[in-house]
């Protein structure tokens, strides 16, 4: 709503402090309504989509002020519809798009670029895929971890075309309510930005719904708060967090966007009350090993 | 060194009570005192505690200019002339008449502002997920309610009003569409029209201006375009359809597109202003200077004002730029112009300002008056709802979008 822009701050920045560069400007071909972000070690780029033009945008890391991407996504056989999160499977060299108002997820090779056809697409009503936000890739166990709606949705990594999930965590355990948002994956564990603001759009493109007749409250004004959250990938039903942050201490209330720095056992959390971005130090969180499944490592009460 | 400290110490202070009223809000804490194992705190955060202006608008008549502020989620008003007599070019904080803020307003990721002088009535769109307009009187401060508030599609930014239509114009960046309401909507109301479609060319608009002496409405267009007719569903929202066929998006160039004032549907533009010569690049706000008979536009990506004839028409170099090292402009977000005393109003998202000039102000020139929502030099984190964020492990940064 504000300037689109990519801004890169210190790690250790702390308070009102402004950005160490801005990627903003007619030539990045940035949009608004950026609501995934990843960084690429192994090519040393960052990955961004653009909702408003049905774009991904690829730009070299070092990247400052207005300058045009390395590659850009988009057209016709792209399949592209409203992208607006994006994740990369580093081992498989994919991107994965989630493109909300189509309900599908698209992948892509990593170099792709122009009007390029996905090399797999999961869509369709057997995939209950609606409001679909943050994506994470286990490629060990193949597994693809789906913010989705209300839950988590559990795909196969290769699944393709119109494939029911084959796992879904979901239910009042969970803590999820809404519109669950960022998603990352950390040996065996997704780490979730579950935001529960609730969202009421009452039109459908800009025709009004018929069933419309009440102003919602504001869906930031949700006193449900929102919290980050980590499962095991291959955690199934209705299953509490193995772990959490979540409180008034935290500072968190509805919490989307997020980043790990294991190396620091750093996690890093967008809170859009806030309208800033928040550091916690978790080592406990980063596991040394890649457990299937730890029941007994959940946070204790 | 003092004003660092000082600086640290007021966005403690705002960081702490924000905290002390989250805890107050929080069901865990009506309980006990001690924190639960989940409720760990965090060990930096980057916030903005001042306010950060997006749009502005001017009332000569009452003597009033209001910001929009999506940061802290406020309303601002200043006296439009005593800006002049405060302390804001000594670099110091300027104190406005009223702020309005708190959690009854409806007030979130605000971005357009318009005044109604003859009502006493300010218009704010809120951007994000709020998905409403929010009218207030001029005379409302703190935690109030709005006079009114009505629902409009999502991703709503501009705004403009017209006494002859009776009409308020709204722009909506993902719909490409600008919706139109009648002027005194309350709750939820259909548009009584829409200009929307191929034909009207229209691509992530953003500002608008209502021209009644010339019956015409102005739209500036950051150029992002989805498949119009496939365009259902909102950008925050799944459709009730599933889209099945790729839209073929594009990345096309910013224009300001002239309409005729009643136009509706999918209507071509009266004049289009696109090109290489133009120097468009993420025009923000926009706004017709009738003194000049000219459209003034809020350059964001190369912090410029630049200035168009009326009839204007093509790939057009602008008939002026303000841009420089003396004007102060930063990445500005919102124009308007005050005829009477011939001025132009600019908010700056790059820094915590708003610079009036003389509306026939060219070059680098410096700005007449400036009103600071924090001490000049205050660094600007700059987000508006950072929704992502991604690690660069090789520079050890945060990247945060916008």
């Amino acid at each position: 709503m504000t300037q689109p822009r990519i801004a890169a701050f210190a790690r250790l920045a702390n308070g009102d402090v402004a950005p160490n560069r801005l990627i903003t400007g007619q030539n990045t071909l940035l949009g608004r309504t950026i609501h995934g972000l990843a960084y690429d070690p192994t090519r040393d780029e960052i990955v961004v989509p653009n909702a408003l033009a049905d774009a991904v945008l690829v730009f070299r890391a070092a990247a400052a002020g207005s300058e045009h991407p390395l590659r850009v996504i988009q057209g016709p056989r792209t399949e592209l519809v409203t992208p607006h999160a994006v994740s990369l499977d580093l081992q498989n060299r994919e991107i994965l798009v989630a493109s909300l108002t189509g309900r599908r997820i698209n992948v892509f090779r990593w170099d792709a670029n122009g009007d390029a056809a996905p090399v797999r697409v999961i869509k369709g009503p057997k995939t209950e895929l609606g409001h679909v936000v943050g994506l994470a890739v286990d490629p060990d166990r193949n597994l693809l971890a789906v913010a989705n709606t209300r839950e988590i949705l559990i795909f196969n990594r290769r699944d393709d075309g119109d494939v029911a999930p084959r796992g879904r965590i979901a239910g009042p355990k969970t803590g999820i309510i809404d519109e669950p948002w960022q998603m990352e994956f950390y040996k065996g564990r997704i780490f979730l930005a579950a935001s529960n603001h609730f969202h009421q759009n009452l039109y459908d493109g800009v025709t009004l719904r018929p069933e419309a007749k009440v102003v919602p409250d504001d869906p930031w004004l949700n006193p449900i708060l929102g919290f980050m959250g980590i499962w095991n990938i291959t955690d199934n039903g209705d299953v509490a967090p193995l772990a959490m942050i979540r409180g008034s201490f935290s500072g968190l209330i509805h919490p989307v966007g997020l980043a790990l720095n294991p190396k620091d056992g750093e996690v890093y959390v967008s809170d859009s009350v806030r309208n800033g971005v928040l550091s916690f130090l978790v080592p406990q969180f980063f596991p040394q090993e890649n457990p299937t499944s730890n029941p007994d490592g959940r946070q204790a009460k | 060194m003092i004003k660092k400290l000082a600086a640290a110490c007021a966005l403690g202070f705002v960081l702490l009570a924000t905290l002390a009223t989250l805890g107050r809000a929080a069901p865990q804490e009506s309980k006990s005192s001690k924190p639960a194992p989940e409720d760990i705190p965090p060990i930096r955060m980057i916030a903005d505690p001042y306010p950060a202006f997006n749009g502005i608008a001017v009332d000569a008549a009452n003597g009033v200019v209001a910001m929009s502020d999506p940061n802290r989620k406020s309303l601002l008003l200043y006296d439009r002339a005593r800006a002049s007599q405060g302390g804001a070019s000594r670099g110091e904080a300027s104190l406005p008449m009223r702020q309005i803020v708190g959690p009854d307003t409806f007030l979130g990721m605000i971005a357009g502002i318009i005044l109604d002088p003859r009502r006493q009535e300010i218009y704010t769109a809120n951007n994000d997920i709020e998905d409403t307009v929010v009218v207030m009187p001029y005379g409302a401060s703190g935690n109030v309610k709005p006079a009114r508030v009505f629902s409009v599609p999502h991703q709503a930014w501009g705004l403009a009003l017209s006494d002859v239509a009776d009409q308020i114009a709204v722009t909506v960046e993902v719909q490409n569409t600008i919706v139109f309401y009648r002027r005194q909507v309350k709750g939820v109301e259909a548009p009584v029209r829409i200009i929307r479609g191929p034909d009207t060319g229209l691509a992530d608009p953003h500002g608008i201006y209502w021209d009644e002496s010339h019956n015409e409405i102005g739209v500036a267009n950051h150029g992002n375009f989805r498949g119009v007719v496939k365009n259902t569903g909102g950008g925050c929202a799944p459709s009730f359809v599933v889209e099945d066929d790729a839209e073929a998006g594009e990345s096309r160039p910013p224009s300001i597109r002239i309409f005729a004032a009643g136009a509706k549907d999918d209507v071509r533009p009266l004049r289009v202003i696109q090109g290489a010569r133009t120097g468009l690049d993420w025009p923000m706000g926009i706004a017709y200077d009738p003194q000049h008979d000219a459209i003034v536009v809020a350059n964001n990506g190369d912090s410029s004002i630049l200035i168009f004839g009326r009839t204007s028409n093509g790939d057009v170099a602008p008939l002026g730029v303000i841009r420089g090292d003396r004007t102060g402009i930063s990445h500005p977000m919102g124009i308007a112009v005050d005829a009477q005393n011939g001025e132009m109003w600019v908010s700056n998202w790059g820094d915590h300002s708003a610079l009036a000039f003389a509306s026939g102000a060219r070059g680098n020139v410096a700005p007449k008056r400036i009103i600071r929502s924090a001490p000049a030099g205050m660094p600007t984190p700059g987000f508006g709802n950072p929704m992502a964020l991604a690690y660069d492990s090789k520079r050890d940064e945060l990247l945060v979008p916008n």
